[in-house]
């Protein structure tokens, strides 16, 4: 008996009894569902906060350094990252927040913050038309190369700006359009906590889907912080390396000078931080949640494999005089055990497709309403899905198929 | 010799006091192209003896020669490609698959062959054409009266062309009009050179065999050719 011949078989007597089947593929249908649509999503989430570190920007270092004495470090800090030379560094730039009012015209930023409130409908869903208040950042003229921005029309920021406390400023792509809609906003000024600051450039934008994005930035020189944000200290840089091994190289360099500055932490505190291991983290904290959750979501599986195992000996039981009519007519043994694993295969094989089916919806569902986000299940996780399922109607369906083949003939043609 | 059977036992519990001896010593042989009917009050051992013959079961003691092969020596597996090319059973109830149609059940022999599509359904329709019932291979068993099944079930046995038919009250569970209709199908084959042994415990039934062989406690009592009742 050929494997077609054997399928054909099992497929007549899987429809010939089309109720108890479906049952005994549900438990493998919730399993494989689950464990799809978790993993699916996990690894979603995982993508797209990957996407996000690499739009920021690959090979970044974050240092922060405050001293105890209200001595300012900044000077120092900013020195030395310059002084690493261009083999290790593509770029340095101090950075910190700012927080002020900006209008332009009958926009601005205190009506924007009142939209966060009408964020979600009535029904959950975000409205995306809503515009959102900019974060406002300091920077040097290297804020685009340190934060992977590349400049779409107008200018980056300058040295002599800087130097000059010039009232200038350059736009995220989301913040443009905010404030300007489609005119083109180079040359415009902007009213910042009442001070008029001029527009000369405009980054391209990196994250067109969503509104808290990275694009919806203001960037002032950070020389001007005494003007918008007089008192406050910069303690803040961002340090981009040459490449992957030249951040690790500036971040233990960093962490010396850092530790020399603050006397070993008794005189200050501070950090450095490398993107590099943040992406690392968030790599192995979704490995980590996949299996957790997947493991999870496998027990289910397992005890829809038990379920088959369960109707297939029942199946064998019932099927004792078929089984021996078979052997009567010539079935070797074998056949007998190729007939009831195909079956078992066959039953899992046809859950796993439903189960597949009900997964790739409950990611995208999962996907839109947990994390609001446009998910699909990848093929590898799809075929893999499926394959799991197949093998597990071939595991569990071994005992009774083994226990069918060992039925004697003339006892099996005696049962009723 | 077609079948062989030299000093054979069938013992159940042997050596126990619930011990049974199904089968006490029997010694037959049968040449190709007999008809013989092995007859026998219930308990006196004929179904054991159908089950020996028909390689379904092992004997305790005793040689069984098939065609001149020792079956003892046999696996499994063997043992089921004699059942399968040497032997065509037909069972008292039919034992036709009940969610496989007339044709499939036909062809199941055939399958267990490893014959091909196109020819297995040519062999199965011929089979099915010499029973009478060429025009009903989609119903399923159930939908067929007993004497329509026990056909099928003749069509099944023959399909593979066998040198034995191995016959098991075929007609216990039909009425005595369709019952001569079997037995005379058996008579038919037997003239067209098939080896023919029907079971039986009914003596006007056993009158359609050349040959009567009769069993008591396991024993061969009696073991005569007679006049044949044609049908």
């Amino acid at each position: 008996m050929n494997i077609r011949q054997a399928m054909k078989m099992a497929f007549k007597s899987i429809l010939g009894n089309k109720g108890r089947s479906f049952l005994t593929m549900l438990g493998i249908i919730i399993g494989i569902a689950s464990v799809m649509t978790i993993v699916s999503t996990i690894n979603g989430m995982n993508k797209r906060s990957l996407e996000q570190m690499e739009a920021m920007g690959t090979n970044r270092i974050t240092v922060s350094v405050y001293l105890y004495n209200g001595q300012n470090a900044f000077e120092e800090m900013y020195d030395y990252c310059n002084s690493l030379g261009s083999k290790l560094v593509q770029g340095v730039t101090p950075t910190g927040n700012c927080s002020a009012t900006v209008v332009y015209g009958s926009k601005s930023s205190a009506a924007m913050e009142k939209n966060q409130q009408n964020m979600f409908n009535g029904d959950g869903t975000q409205n995306s038309n809503v515009a959102l208040p900019p974060s406002l950042y300091y920077g040097s003229d290297q804020y685009g190369v340190c934060n992977n921005f590349q400049i779409a029309s107008g200018r980056e920021l300058s040295n002599i700006d800087i130097k000059n406390y010039n009232q200038v400023c350059v736009l995220g792509a989301r913040a443009a359009r905010n404030f300007f809609d489609y005119a083109d906003p180079i040359g415009k000024e902007l009213q910042v906590n009442g001070l008029p600051f001029t527009v000369v450039g405009v980054y391209a934008e990196k994250d067109p889907d969503s509104q808290w994005s990275m694009d919806n930035i203001i960037v002032f020189p950070y020389s001007v912080s005494r003007l918008l944000s007089p008192g406050t200290q910069m303690n803040d840089f961002v340090v981009k390396a040459a490449n992957a091994q030249a951040s690790v190289e500036v971040s233990s360099r960093l962490s010396g000078f850092l530790t020399g500055l603050t006397n070993n932490g008794k005189s200050g505190s501070g950090y450095v931080d490398n993107s590099n291991q943040w992406q690392q983290n968030i790599n192995e904290q979704a490995t980590m949640m996949s299996l957790v959750l997947g493991g999870i979501a496998a027990i289910s599986l397992l005890v829809g494999g038990i379920g088959i195992m369960n109707i297939m000996l029942v199946t064998v039981t019932e099927r004792t005089r078929e089984i021996g009519i078979r052997r009567a007519i010539g079935a070797e043994r074998a056949s007998i055990v190729t007939q009831f694993l195909i079956e078992a295969a066959m039953l899992c094989g046809i859950g796993g497709l439903v189960g597949m089916v009900l997964g790739t919806i409950g990611t995208r569902v999962a996907g839109s309403l947990l994390v609001h986000m446009d998910i699909w299940p990848s093929l590898s996780i799809t075929v893999g899905a499926f394959l799991l399922s197949v093998t597990l109607g071939i595991a569990f369906g071994i005992y009774p198929a083994a226990k069918a083949s060992k039925l004697q003939p003339v006892e099996a043609l005696r049962a009723e | 010799m077609l079948v062989k059977l030299k000093d054979v036992y069938k013992i159940y519990s042997e050596g126990l006091e619930s011990e049974v001896r199904a089968l006490d010593g029997v010694s037959l042989e049968i040449e190709r192209g007999e008809f013989v009917a092995v007859v026998g009050q219930s308990g006196s051992g004929k179904s054991t003896m159908m089950n020996v013959l028909g390689c379904l079961d092992i004997p305790t003691h005793g040689e069984y020669y098939l065609d001149g092969t020792d079956v003892r020596e046999l696996s499994d597996k063997e043992l089921s490609h004699i059942r399968n090319k040497q032997i065509g059973f037909i069972f008292q109830q039919y034992n036709l698959i009940q969610n496989l149609n007339v044709l499939e059940n036909v062809e199941l022999p055939l399958i267990y062959q490893g014959i091909n599509a196109d020819d297995r359904r040519e062999m199965a329709l011929e089979a099915l054409e010499r029973v009478g019932l060429s025009s009903r291979i989609k119903h399923r068993p159930s939908e067929m009266s007993g004497g329509q099944q026990q056909r099928v079930a003749i069509a099944r046995a023959i399909s593979t062309h066998p040198p034995i038919i191995m016959a098991d009250e075929p007609t216990g569970a039909l009425d005595s009009h369709t019952g001569k209709e079997v037995l005379g199908f058996l008579q038919q084959l037997n003239k067209e050179g098939s080896t023919v042994i029907l079971i039986t415990h009914d003596n006007g039934i056993a009158a359609t065999a050349r040959r009567c062989v009769r069993l008591a406690d396991g024993k061969i009592v009696e073991d005569r050719l007679q006049e044949v009742d044609w049908l």
